[in-house]
């Protein structure tokens, strides 16, 4: 049976595959863009899943381990000439000057030094809760913004990053993605998943059932940067540039967005949240242009879609204050379930 | 209950497959057919695409740009005999948002030039972009050198960091006759980065003395207090100070050091050149010294003037620098296309390439191997509360 299921898994996972090959082929760089642009915010959205979803600790320091992962997988995959056209103020540390690795390394370089420094700045703060954790994580992404901004021989300050060479395809972004995907799942599914969601119910009830709370929060931690890291590195090698003020709390925001939109704890919330938040803020582009009813033209006017889609927004936190998917998931039985229905209907 | 949120979401996924696949099939069609079947509509009209940050923290900056842009197609709405026809898209002052718009324009509006944006790192993002489609770009306030560095397609109408930190090097060296200099630099913002880096290199070279610069004290954007720099500044007591920084961070610098007794003269660049440095700074930053590129008291050009007179007509005041930037960044690309002969966006390009003497409203242009503008610098000096007319200087 569970061979069965698994190979039903398995052949969802190839049509999707075989879908975004088409889509590659076919679509133009813009829509491409937006696909690859949805992958990343399916990495990012997870990553803070695991934080405020699965463990239900609030962190909004999710942009600073995406600037250290994007930092990190930039300057390992940039040439030795690369790096000196970049750092014309202030000449580059001579121990990264001729460093270069490939993407895939790089990337996973990002990924674990966000781990790191993730686990490092988690350690002393997590016996904070609620509030006072999200004040005290958005705090130190904004250290590590000011921290970039002022180390130019490092990161160049200020005057950012360009040139990249733009790795990123839908190959990766979407490779990662469904691999982020089912490594949630199966994370989920774990002792320690289990353990985390322990935690998020209560934490006293917890600790009382043996569950080592500061080990778990910091495993959540850790995966979470781990993740967050690794979207900063896809999302800089898409850009071909970064610099210290891409990464401002809004875009934690943004990521925030997505996991509340999509019901927080949920996974396939989160992956559909992050496509549907990215391909509406594109597709609602066209109120800011004229817009030709046929029978009457409206002059657009600029910033009428941020208005729109907060009002979209707003609409879906009211009526459905859980997210779309609150803590469901789309699962094989669920879905089975739901078309059984249908058919039972039909009969 | 369970129900309605499955068929939300299964017609939320269902749209979303929608969208996604009939996107492009719309797109083939309305972008390819009419081409192959009647070639000349391609060539009826121009496509100025234009990014801008209209919303979000920049939008200020975005919508006065956005003016100068308007006001120039009022003014010339036609190139070769066709009509201009003007996209513009919201960058949001957001980097992937700004990388979004420009393939937008790129890749869908199939736009003859792209003009933008407000902010270096939202035209830094859009960079790579338009040299992969082969489109050119012009700069209107972007000053950051990587911007054009490297990049074949992205041009700029403002004077870059370089050439202004050296014209205030020249300043402070020749006419304050000063030997050792402080500089003060905001840290986060990569304007006054690059507007130290050159202007120290510059005084360096002048005084041959690398001790000549006494010492570079930072701040960061948004900071209120600045004694503790402005302490140890008084303790080596420079000649001059160059402090380049937007406008209310300096005039609270200026404004704190004169309390604390600090006599050396400021220098800075054009980013002081707003109403609110002279409010915040009242009577303290009577006596700084900065350079700037336009003056609407005194134009420069003939076009100033129909540009000046054109906006006082249309808005009742005088214009901001920026917007007669952006007024050159449109004017200018009518002036390639017209040498160019074509509306081919690489023969734009090229001819773009070549610009030598152009007269903009905001000085004369001439594009260098990077693509950078070099222009007159004009150094402005506060005076009774009021901007007053210095000098002006050319470039070597």
């Amino acid at each position: 049976m569970i061979d069965k299921k698994n190979l039903i898994r398995f052949g969802l996972i190839l049509i999707l595959i075989l879908i975004l090959t088409i889509l590659n082929t076919t679509m133009g760089k813009y829509e491409i863009r937006v696909l690859n642009l949805a992958g990343i915010y399916i990495i990012l959205g997870l990553s803070l899943n695991v934080i405020n979803g699965f463990t239900g600790l609030f962190s909004l320091g999710h942009a600073g381990f995406m600037a250290i992962g994007a930092y990190t997988s930039s300057l390992l995959t940039m040439s030795a000439l690369q790096k000196e056209s970049n750092f014309f103020a202030e000449p580059i540390v001579p121990w990264l000057a001729n460093v270069q690795i490939g993407f895939l390394p790089a990337l996973l370089m990002g990924g674990i030094i966000a781990a790191i420094l993730g686990a490092l700045i988690a350690a002393p703060i997590l016996k904070l809760t609620d509030d006072y954790l999200a004040i005290a994580t958005l705090g130190f992404s904004e250290i590590i913004r000011v921290i970039f901004t002022n180390t130019q021989s490092l990161t160049n300050g200020a005057l950012g990053i360009k040139g990249l060479t733009r790795f990123t395809t839908i190959h990766y972004t979407w490779g990662i993605a469904i691999l982020t995907v089912l490594f949630m799942f199966s994370l989920r599914r774990s002792s320690y998943g289990k353990a985390l969601m322990a935690i998020r119910e209560d934490q006293t009830a917890a600790e009382a059932m043996g569950i080592d709370l500061f080990k778990h929060k910091l495993l959540a931690f850790t995966i979470g940067s781990f993740f967050a890291g690794i979207g900063g590195g896809l999302l800089a090698h898409l850009m071909g540039t970064i610099d210290p003020l891409m990464f401002r709390f809004l875009l934690t925001f943004n990521v925030l967005l997505i996991v509340v939109l999509g019901g927080i704890g949920s996974i396939t919330g989160t992956a559909i949240s992050a496509v549907v938040v990215t391909v509406m803020l594109e597709w609602l582009r066209f109120l800011d242009g004229v817009i030709d009813l046929g029978f009457m033209t409206i002059q657009g006017i600029p910033g009428l879609r941020m208005v729109l889609f907060s009002l979209l927004l707003m609409m879906v936190i009211i009526f459905k204050q859980k997210g779309l998917m609150g803590r469901d998931e789309i699962t094989l039985d669920s879905l089975g379930g739901f078309l059984g229905r249908f058919k039972k209907k039909e009969a | 209950m369970k129900k309605v949120t499955f068929l939300l979401v299964l017609v939320l996924i269902l749209s979303l497959a929608l969208t996604a696949c009939s996107a492009p099939a719309a797109e083939a069609p309305a972008g390819e057919e009419p081409a192959a079947e009647e070639p000349a509509a391609e060539t009826e009209e121009v496509v100025f695409g234009v990014f801008e940050p209209l919303t979000g923290a920049y939008a200020a900056g975005g919508a006065m740009e956005l003016e100068g842009i308007e006001l120039a197609q009022e003014l010339y709405p036609e190139v070769l005999g066709m009509p201009i026809r003007v996209v513009v898209v919201d960058n949001k002052s957001d980097k992937v948002e700004s990388a979004n718009a420009a393939t937008k324009l790129v890749d869908q509006e199939k736009v003859n030039v792209v003009l933008g944006s407000w902010g270096s790192s939202f035209s830094m993002a859009a960079g790579p972009i338009v040299e992969e489609a082969g489109v050119p770009a012009i700069g209107t306030s972007c000053t950051n050198p990587l911007v054009t560095l490297g990049n074949d397609y992205y041009f700029r109408v403002t004077f870059i960091d370089s050439f202004q930190g050296v014209v205030m090097a020249n300043y402070a060296y020749d006419v304050l006759g000063a030997e050792k200099v402080v500089i003060v630099q905001d840290i986060s913002n990569d304007y006054a980065v690059g507007l130290a880096k050159f202007f120290k290199d510059e005084f360096v070279r002048l005084t041959g003395d690398e001790e000549s610069i006494m010492s570079i004290a930072n701040y960061n954007t948004g900071d209120q207090d600045f004694s503790a720099q402005l302490t140890n500044i008084k303790a080596m007591n420079p000649d001059a100070i160059f402090a380049p920084g937007g406008y209310s961070e300096t005039a609270m610098l200026v404004k704190q050091a004169k309390e604390l007794g600090l006599e050396a003269p400021f220098l800075g660049g054009d980013a002081w050149e707003a109403a609110e440095f002279l409010e915040i700074g009242g009577d303290a930053v009577n006596g700084v010294v900065f350079s700037t590129f336009f003056d609407a008291a005194a134009p420069l050009t003939p076009e100033s003037e129909i540009f000046i007179n054109a906006y006082r007509e249309k808005y009742g005041e005088d214009p901001a620098s920026v917007t007669a930037l952006a007024y050159d960044a449109y004017i200018l690309a009518i002036d390639a296309i017209e040498r160019a002969g074509s509306t081919d966006p690489e023969a734009i390009r090229d001819a773009l390439a070549e610009t030598v003497g152009f007269d903009g409203a905001a000085g004369v242009v001439t594009l260098d191997a990077n693509g950078d503008a070099i222009k007159n610098a004009v150094i402005k000096t506060v005076e009774n509360g009021e901007f007053t007319y210095l000098t002006t200087i050319s470039p070597k």
